[in-house]
């Protein structure tokens, strides 16, 4: 079963390969759905009376967030050590955690739907992905990665099932990235790919990269004993990927 | 990695000339696992060629409970080298104890002058993604424009509004 739903600013493609009975994959549809939007009212900095941005005023202190905010603030933190400040969630000055809770929440969001039963997943929000066990066909999910100037081709195709694919690139929503330390918008990187077993971290560490410039190519490689495997592509053109990228034959 | 060694050796003899001054008094052994990162029997370097350890290692009374990398400690040649005071032949640094692990100098001096130097380096698992040998480097390729069968597209994040345009919502479209 597909669906598609518009939500936190972008559309999230859900795609249940379970042979479950329909209107049992109907209320996990709903279900992770009810999720997304749940994250949406609660972490968008755009919402006045979102708890995120009640927590920004000072009307809530740590004691009174809840675990989840106190889980994306720990997160942030130990993101903006492990980056070396490059995912700075207090980079315009006030937080903003939602370059970690969108991948943070479809993360979860898988996971909620495997507990319920449906252990043959594909979420996609936004170009950021989670899937889990096969297709419908009993494949590995082919994931194609965007070429970074042609909006219809792909730069390498990945075959995935348990795991994550995040891509940051500065080609569609232009400079909306900057380097934390200067301030100015990231350079040198046109595109970002990491795939590794969450997709909050995948997400985080393909923006921390993005950030850094060149110098990310190096960073990147840093993160593959730990199951990260990544894919650049240079403003020039240069391509770069880790030996244990999983491209699909 | 021509430049690296250089650098490496640069930065090693520095090191070298001021453990080079103690190197008289004692070289302890030192519980380093892993050979010298910069070999001295390196022939870009500019040493008179000769085995890394083996004759110094004859000459050597004895050597440490772990095995380092067959550099035996102080040995030397008894002529030291008129006006430089450096006595000819292989010097161990004393080791030198660091959040990661132990680290041991080793120079080579040939007629008086440190013609080489290397250094041991930790291998234990804590230390390994900080160490030369683990750090793997991302290979350059040639980047494709390819169309295939997929399930799904990742990409830098889309807006509603230019999802519609997006090769994600061309498979929701057909996948529908």
């Amino acid at each position: 079963m597909r669906h598609v739903e518009h939500v936190m600013g972008t559309v999230v493609s859900i795609d249940l390969a379970d042979d479950l009975p329909e209107p049992t994959l109907r209320a996990l549809v709903a279900d992770t759905c009810a999720w997304l939007h749940e994250v949406d009212a609660r972490f968008s900095t755009y919402r006045e009376d979102s708890e995120v941005s009640r927590f920004r005023r000072g009307e809530l202190d740590l004691a009174g967030c809840s675990p989840d905010l106190r889980h994306v603030l720990d997160a942030c933190a130990d993101l903006w050590r492990a980056t070396d400040g490059y995912f700075d969630a207090y980079a315009g000055g006030l937080l903003d955690p939602s370059g970690y809770v969108k991948g943070w929440s479809v993360e979860v969001a898988s996971a909620r739907l495997a507990e319920a039963g449906s252990v043959n997943h594909c979420l996609n929000a936004g170009g950021d992905i989670r899937s889990r066990g096969r297709t419908a066909a009993g494949a590995p999910w082919r994931v194609g990665i965007r070429h970074p100037w042609q909006p219809d081709k792909l730069s390498w195709v990945l075959a995935i099932t348990d795991g994550a694919v995040a891509t940051s690139g500065t080609y569609e929503r232009g400079d909306h990235v900057r380097n934390p330390r200067t301030g100015a918008p990231a350079r040198g990187l046109r595109s970002v790919t990491v795939a590794g077993p969450d997709l909050a971290l995948a997400d985080s560490y393909a923006t921390a990269a993005l950030a850094m410039g060149e110098p990310g190519i190096a960073w990147l490689a840093k993160l593959v004993p730990d199951g990260y495997e990544s894919a650049v592509v240079t403003e020039d053109t240069r391509a770069f990927t880790t030996a244990g990228l999983p491209v699909a034959l | 990695m021509r430049r690296s060694t250089a650098a490496a050796v640069g930065t090693l003899t520095g090191a070298a000339l001021i453990i080079g001054v103690r190197l008289s008094v004692a070289t302890p052994a030192a519980p380093v696992a892993s050979s010298a990162s910069v070999d001295l029997a390196d022939p870009n370097l500019d040493a008179e060629p000769a085995a890394t350890g083996t004759a110094a290692a004859g000459k050597s009374g004895k050597k440490g409970e772990s095995d380092s990398s067959g550099e035996a400690a102080g040995s030397s040649d008894e002529e030291a080298a008129a006006g430089t005071g450096l006595k000819n032949g292989d010097h161990q640094g004393t080791a030198v104890k660091n959040p990661y692990g132990t680290i041991q100098v080793t120079i080579r001096v040939s007629g008086g002058k440190i013609t080489a130097a290397g250094a041991t380096y930790p291998t234990t698992a804590d230390s390994a993604t900080i160490n030369p040998p683990a750090i793997a480097t991302l290979k350059q390729e040639t980047l494709q424009a390819q169309s295939a069968d997929i399930d799904a597209v990742s990409g830098a994040t889309f807006t509603s509004e230019s999802y519609v345009k997006s090769l994600q919502a061309a498979l929701d479209k057909a996948g529908a």
